[in-house]
């Protein structure tokens, strides 16, 4: 693996944990609104990328975060799991004739298909996690406002990225 | 057979997805209560550096506020100083000492959750143990419930598993203060005698049976008062006196409990 490309992607997972243990875990807006904004990393993974490798970023990306919120496994499973349809919900939002490598972005990809790409994977993610989070299941209503608003947070969060940072990262030739 | 290992090597993948999955839910689930504590991060000193690192920044935010609440503090204790004899005054200025009070800030706190926990910058290290009561000049905070070295978790008011003995300012009446989750700002106590007399706007301490707390501290005022259903108790609604979303100095009551109350708690199960 390119020595670069592992280090950016490195910093950028270590910059995501520290934002989101230090100051995402606190919010909470309406009581329910939690931004899980980590997932940023899961979603920026290119398709050049083997599927082992981005379930182990995952696996970290979310044991990390779980190291530091007190929550034992919880991030580090629905991580996992998001990591397992990351790559499979990144064809399903790009032109069937593509054959090089998609760094996914509004830029490469366009600007709907990339939303609703990071839609399916925020739902996805946030639906594993605030059921594992919340069993026993008892209060149905209160979870699916936690996850709808969360969903929201986090998208909004992640569009705001894209928009600040189009194409950085070191290219890939 | 050779196709059979084809597919085992392209699909490995999977199996690697198993394998996280399972290992990320035995930590989810296989837990138990303790081993749970034990990962409470906080008071592992590495995430306890870093939230110590955070709040030394914010801290910059609060002092003014923070100030105010210590100078009213100094105020009350002065006026109450005021009122002792002189002899009262010489005897216990030549016994006092801030041995039984460990001052500590917290670091890391939330008050959203359904338990929630409040992480302070003072350890074994520093003499704090399991089972020591916080507050802070405004009132109760929690209980200590887990003593790393240099780092310790508070169980506040604000926990499905909190139960703190109250009773009426000036009264007896007593029962244990809970906390059912939501509205940070009021905390319950559900087995107070329903002959109590009790009204809206009374101020609840703490009662010092216990030791953990120091007697009288205060922990919110009566917001409402209903009778529960089975008719023998009374249901209170407490306003608490703390606002838990803006914690900065907290004091420990480090005063060690009777061995001999221990003992006999022990006797008898509880």
């Amino acid at each position: 693996m390119d020595r670069d490309l592992f280090l950016h992607r490195l910093f950028s997972l270590l910059l995501l944990v520290a934002l989101q243990v230090l100051f995402l875990n606190r919010i909470a807006l309406f009581g329910y609104a939690t931004p899980l904004f980590y997932i940023w990393l899961i979603a920026r993974f290119d398709s050049s990328m083997t599927r082992s490798g981005v379930l182990l970023w995952a696996f970290f990306l979310g044991l990390l975060i779980d190291l530091f919120s007190g929550t034992p496994g919880l991030n580090a499973a629905s991580a996992t799991l998001l990591a397992m349809f990351q790559p499979v919900f990144l064809k399903l939002f790009v032109p069937l004739d593509r054959y090089d490598v998609i760094v996914p972005g509004s830029s490469t990809m366009g600007g709907r298909p990339f939303t609703g790409y990071l839609l399916l994977l925020t739902v996805l993610h946030h639906t594993v996690y605030f059921i594992l989070r919340s069993i026993p299941l008892g209060d149905w209503p209160v979870l699916v406002l936690k996850i709808v608003f969360s969903a929201i947070m986090t998208l909004v969060f992640m569009l705001v990225a894209e928009l600040v940072s189009p194409n950085h990262g070191p290219k890939r030739s | 057979m050779r196709s059979l290992l084809d597919f085992i090597v392209r699909h490995s993948y999977v199996f690697l997805f198993i394998l996280l999955e399972t290992l990320s839910l035995i930590l989810l689930f296989g837990f138990n209560d303790r081993q749970k504590e034990a990962f409470m991060t906080s008071a592992n000193s590495m995430s306890g550096t870093v939230f110590r690192w955070r709040s030394g920044v914010e801290q910059y935010f609060g002092f003014r506020k923070e100030n105010a609440l210590l100078v009213e503090e100094n105020a009350r204790l002065r006026a109450m100083l005021y009122q002792l004899t002189d002899s009262q005054y010489a005897s216990m200025e030549n016994s006092m000492s801030a041995d039984g009070v460990i001052v500590a800030r917290v670091i890391d706190n939330s008050v959203r959750k359904d338990d929630n926990y409040i992480t302070i910058d003072k350890g074994r290290r520093d003499g704090v143990a399991q089972g020591m009561g916080v507050y802070n000049p405004t009132g109760v905070v929690g209980v200590v419930m887990v003593a790393g070295k240099r780092y310790s978790v508070v169980m506040p008011v604000l926990n499905g598993n909190t139960s703190i003995s109250c009773k009426i300012k000036g009264t007896d009446s007593f029962g244990f203060l809970e906390w059912e989750g939501g509205d940070p700002y009021l905390a319950q106590i559900k087995d107070i005698p329903y002959h109590s007399v009790i009204s809206v706007g009374d101020t609840i301490v703490t009662t010092g049976f216990s030791s953990i707390f120091p007697e009288n501290i205060p922990i919110g005022t009566v917001s409402d008062v209903e009778r529960m259903k089975n008719g023998y108790t009374l249901r209170v609604e407490v306003n608490l006196a703390v606002d838990f979303s803006d914690l900065g100095w907290i004091y420990i009551h480090s005063n060690t409990r009777d061995p001999e109350i221990d003992a006999l708690y022990q006797q008898i199960g509880r």
